[in-house]
């Protein structure tokens, strides 16, 4: 059986092997005039023993996407290939790859224990393997204690490894997890986050991983794929999600954010010299295949902890009010033609006062921190 | 009961069990406790009192005092001397048929149940109320109508026979009137819904991501249905299974209209006794031995059926 070809392939490519690749896959559901497309002309290419991440609010078509790759639904259009292999047609149980369900969906007629060994158990696997695997992911899970309760009888974040275990057991090449954390508390979502870090370096399995929480998909995430209305918007590392926003949404999705109007003075390559507010011109990076013309006002993202409050800044504002939050403080500034902006400035010092309001000042912007956005 | 009671609030201790709210939920439930007692337990006290009276010349019973009602249920006399005793064969096969038939009709249900229900449960949201009404359309007609349709399919100058004899796969009409298939065919048919009925709902419940959770864990179809969709509908069949197999072990009309005198079940054997056998502690005798029977399996059915549930190791 495919499905429990063991991961990692030989080292022989140059760089990471692809896992997953999707090429022009659209989803519709339903037909005629009640036709809707929820996945639309999607590019992905997912590397082995990565952990990526599928980020985007709710109904953008997360959960479809995971669902095509599981074999739950079939593609209206395009490619699907799973270590190298077309999976068009093929049902779920005939893909290496499980899923961690939003619900946990654990059987609630077997014991842990049975629940973890159940894939094992249908792949033909012998009764001593089955025990033994399902000891070893009990372990790994830290529920070895508890093997022989139902499900009904262990707490919400037990559920939660014991859908991990069931899902790891069968050693997938691939594990898909749709939102796994957010029926949890906060504490209890962060410690499973560094958990399913942990176990995912362990295992080395590729990860694919559904959120709408932002900040879970850059803690946890070496690759993240924004998604919107059904379609890729931007997919990168963490860092260049966050620092260099390409749109928008992807902006405005991912942390705070201020949008400023600029002109573009001058540009090259990847940078451009801007005109913002105020007259400074600066320099602003411009996201892939920009078609940057002269003269055109675009919009510029800044982060808020990228700007600081100087004596001689790039942009003059009015205080408007500041927010302390312990580790650092919020301030609400408005510019000169009236756009608002936020600064984050960390508290370093006790005795660092917060600016009043209705009190002038001048903001600087960090080396690097002013990007131009896709129109 | 009062222990019962007490249990309960330990438990819930959220909720105040003032003895006011006591006393009306008593008042509340008296209506019901009323109708059980006296509907219920008077007349099967009076069944359980009848039993040990010998039965009076011209029906009813004589007070007085005797085992005979008991004894006849399994044994008889002989005619002429009283004193040879020997095994009631022919109310033991009354027994056995009433057993053996039940079981069939409630296994046929559940096998005819299961992809019904199935059926209805995996229709679109909007349509299954459609097919629950068509299900339950039998029970709009008469009992007594229905098994009389039955008969006009069956006997021997009915559709079956006359078809197959038409058509010259047959010369002599197969005699299913009066036989225990036709008790069997009679019962399984009326009872039927009783089973789809509590299946659905179990089916209706169930949650369609258990099912991908096992297809995404490698199980087939198969495998899918037997270690997954079959133990989580199993209430629904354990309900199903008792629904169908009361009725049928007291069935009465069915076995009286398609078994005939040749074929008799309990039903018609207890009746048999309060009417022209005049005699009622035997009928009432038989009643209970009957009441035993169906608690007795009921009581090993539960049993078995929670004994699988019990994790196997540990
Ligand atoms: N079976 C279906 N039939 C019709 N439309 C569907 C179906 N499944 C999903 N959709 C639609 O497709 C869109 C994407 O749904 P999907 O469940 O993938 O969203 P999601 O990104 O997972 O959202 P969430 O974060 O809320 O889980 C939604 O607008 C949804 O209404
Ligand atoms: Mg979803």
């Amino acid at each position: 059986m495919t499905a429990t070809q063991g991961i990692g392939s030989p080292a022989t490519d140059k760089g990471p092997a692809i896992e997953i690749e999707i090429r022009n896959l659209s989803k519709v559901f339903g037909d005629g005039p009640r036709a809707f497309k929820a996945l639309d002309d999607i590019q992905l290419d997912i590397r082995q023993g990565e952990f990526f991440t599928l980020l985007g609010p709710s109904g953008c078509g997360k959960t479809t996407l995971l669902r095509l790759i599981a074999g739950f639904e079939q593609p209206s259009s395009g490619l699907l290939q799973i270590n190298g292999k077309a999976v068009a047609g093929l049902g779920p149980n005939r893909r290496p790859v499980n899923t961690v369900f939003q619900n946990y969906a654990l059987f609630p007629h077997m014991t842990l224990a049975e629940n973890i060994g159940f894939g094992l158990k249908m792949l033909g696997k012998s009764r001593s393997e089955v025990a033994s695997t399902t000891q070893e992911m009990l372990k790994l899970v830290k529920m070895d204690a508890m093997a022989d309760r139902k499900p009904a009888q262990i707490s919400g974040g037990q559920q939660q490894r014991i859908a991990l275990a069931r899902a790891l057991a069968p050693r997938p090449r691939v594990l898909l997890l749709d939102e796994p954390l957010s029926a949890l508390d906060l504490k209890l979502r962060k410690e499973m986050q560094v958990e399913l870090k942990r176990l995912q370096l362990e295992t080395g399995i590729t990860f694919v991983f559904v959120t709408h929480d932002q900040e879970e998909a850059l803690t946890m995430s070496d690759r993240i794929a924004v998604i919107s209305g059904g379609q890729v918007l931007q997919m990168g590392t963490p860092h260049e999600i966050y620092n260099f926003p390409a749109e928008r949404f992807v902006a405005d999705f991912i942390g705070d954010t201020n949008f400023i109007d600029a002109e573009i003075v001058q540009y090259e390559g990847d940078f451009a010299q801007v005109r913002l507010p105020g007259g400074v011109v600066r320099e602003a990076s411009l996201p892939e295949g920009f078609n940057a013309r002269v003269g055109e006002t675009v919009t510029v993202v800044i982060r808020p902890e990228h700007a600081s409050l100087t004596e001689r800044g790039d942009l003059q504002a009015t205080v408007e009010n500041a927010v302390f939050f312990g580790t650092d403080t919020h301030i609400h500034l408005r510019l000169e033609d009236q756009t608002p902006f936020i600064l984050r400035r960390q508290n370093t010092g006790v005795s660092v006062a917060p600016p009043e309001a209705g009190q002038h000042a001048c903001i600087a912007v960090a080396e690097g921190g002013i990007q131009v956005l896709r129109s | 009961m009062d222990d019962m009671a007490g249990n309960k609030t330990e438990q819930a201790t959220e909720i105040k069990e003032t003895p006011k709210r006591h006393l009306w939920n008593w008042i509340l439930c008296a209506p019901a406790l009323t109708v059980l007692v006296f509907a219920a337990s008077g007349p099967l006290l009076i069944v359980l009192v009848y039993s040990f009276l010998a039965p009076g010349s011209f029906g009813g019973i004589t007070w007085s005092f005797s085992l005979e009602g008991w004894f006849r249920v399994f044994f008889s006399r002989d005619i002429f001397d009283p004193e040879i005793v020997s095994l009631n064969t022919a109310h033991l096969t009354i027994f056995w048929r009433s057993i053996s038939l039940s079981l069939q009709t409630t296994i046929i249900c559940a096998i005819l149940g299961f992809p019904t229900a199935w059926f209805i449960a995996t229709r679109p949201q909007h349509t299954r109320n459609i097919w629950l009404f068509l299900i339950t359309i039998p029970f709009w007609t008469n009992l007594l109508i229905r098994t009389f349709a039955i008969q006009e399919v069956i006997r021997n100058q009915g559709l079956i026979n006359t078809t197959l004899i038409r058509f010259g796969f047959i010369d002599t009409p197969i005699q299913m009137m009066y036989t225990d298939f036709a008790i069997f065919l009679g019962m399984a048919y009326v009872f039927l819904p009783l089973m789809v009925l509590p299946l659905y709902a179990a089916m209706d419940k169930l949650d369609i991501r258990y099912l991908e959770a096992g297809y995404d864990l490698y199980a087939s179809r198969w495998q899918v249905l037997r270690h997954i969709i079959l133990p989580l509908v199993k209430p629904g069949f354990i309900a199903g299974s008792i629904l169908v197999f009361i009725p049928s072990i007291g069935a009465y009309v069915t076995p009286r209209l398609l078994g005939g005198g040749r074929s008799m079940m309990l039903g018609n054997l207890i009746e048999l006794q309060f009417g022209q056998g005049r005699n009622w502690p035997l009928g009432s005798a038989l009643a209970l031995t009957m009441l035993v029977l169906v608690v007795g399996a009921l009581v090993l059915y539960i049993r078995t059926v929670n004994r699988e549930e019990e994790p196997r190791h540990g």
